[in-house]
């Protein structure tokens, strides 16, 4: 709970801190935003919506403390109630209740990947990575979030805790099922590729 | 009554009996992610020395981590969103 800082900023201070503070987080915010909801324009929408609540509380945030993580966090909260919205669901679906849910079957309609393939490196990473993106996106948003979280953007668990508003020990354990749920479906592309085990 | 045996039955089975490699299991993710204290460090060190299968699940879960950080592609930001980012912002004060 960050008090606020006692004396007020001019709007020539407080912008100029803005920009130097918080704009540098715009790439990974963007990536995450995107991450979660895999469309360009919602990804857009969330990250600007992120930036006008975080200029809006800007005076509740302590400098020099973990901007990322605070923009994260906003980013997070704002596209769980825009989910909610949009989708119509009963109005709190908690993460936990979730957390078992897992399909399979409605990943981007199977053998998209030619098996014949030509095995140039270059195209391999290509592959490579766009099949880490399709099973990362074939997950439930929860596990995709911290493993992008965790993975991607190096937050620590006790960063994670606090950007989900969830026990640290909720955060491992959802991770560790998260990967096995990611290890699962890469390892049926391995095999799909030729490569056992 | 079935309580004690229950109790007992518990006891070995639940905390009694984790095995090395359980306990491995259980903080592979920490070593991984760098957050195991240094006694859990020590020991998985030192288990993994001289289990194989340890060691493999080991090396397959760092691999699995720097898959992510290292072939996911990162999407290219819209050259407009900042600008528009500080627009709205000025429009809105």
């Amino acid at each position: 709970m960050s008090e606020q800082t006692g004396k007020q900023l001019s709007k020539e201070e407080k912008d100029a801190r803005f920009e130097a503070e918080l704009l540098p987080v715009l790439a990974p915010l963007y990536n995450f935003a995107y991450r979660l909801t895999l469309d360009e324009d919602d990804a857009n929408d969330l990250v600007q919506e992120t930036y006008l609540k975080a200029y809006r509380f800007f005076d509740y945030f302590e400098q020099g403390t973990n901007a990322k993580a605070w923009l994260f966090r906003i980013l997070k909260n704002s596209f769980i109630n825009e989910f909610r919205k949009k989708s119509k669901q009963p109005a709190k679906v908690d993460y936990s209740e979730v957390e078992g849910y897992y399909n399979t079957d409605d990943v981007e309609g199977e053998g998209g990947v030619a098996t014949t393939t030509d095995m140039r490196t270059e195209s391999v990473q290509d592959l490579i990575g766009d099949e880490v993106a399709s099973a990362l996106n074939a997950l439930p948003v929860d596990f995709r979030t911290v493993i992008i979280l965790c993975d991607l953007e190096g937050f620590t668990y006790e960063e994670m805790a606090k950007i989900l508003d969830i026990p640290i020990g909720t955060v491992r354990s959802r991770l560790h099922r998260a990967r096995n749920s990611l290890k699962e479906k890469l390892e049926e592309y391995a095999k799909s590729m030729g490569y056992n085990s | 009554m079935e309580t004690e045996f229950t109790e007992a039955y518990q006891r070995t089975s639940a905390e009694g009996r984790e095995t090395e490699c359980e306990k491995v299991a259980n903080i592979l993710d920490l070593v991984i992610d760098g957050e195991a204290s240094t006694d859990e460090q020590h020991f998985f060190n030192s288990h993994i020395e001289e289990c194989v299968s340890c060691f493999e699940s080991h090396q397959k879960q760092k691999l699995l981590k720097s898959i992510i950080s290292g072939h996911l592609k990162r999407v290219i930001v819209p050259d407009r969103l900042a600008t528009s980012i500080k627009a709205r912002i000025q429009e809105t004060v």
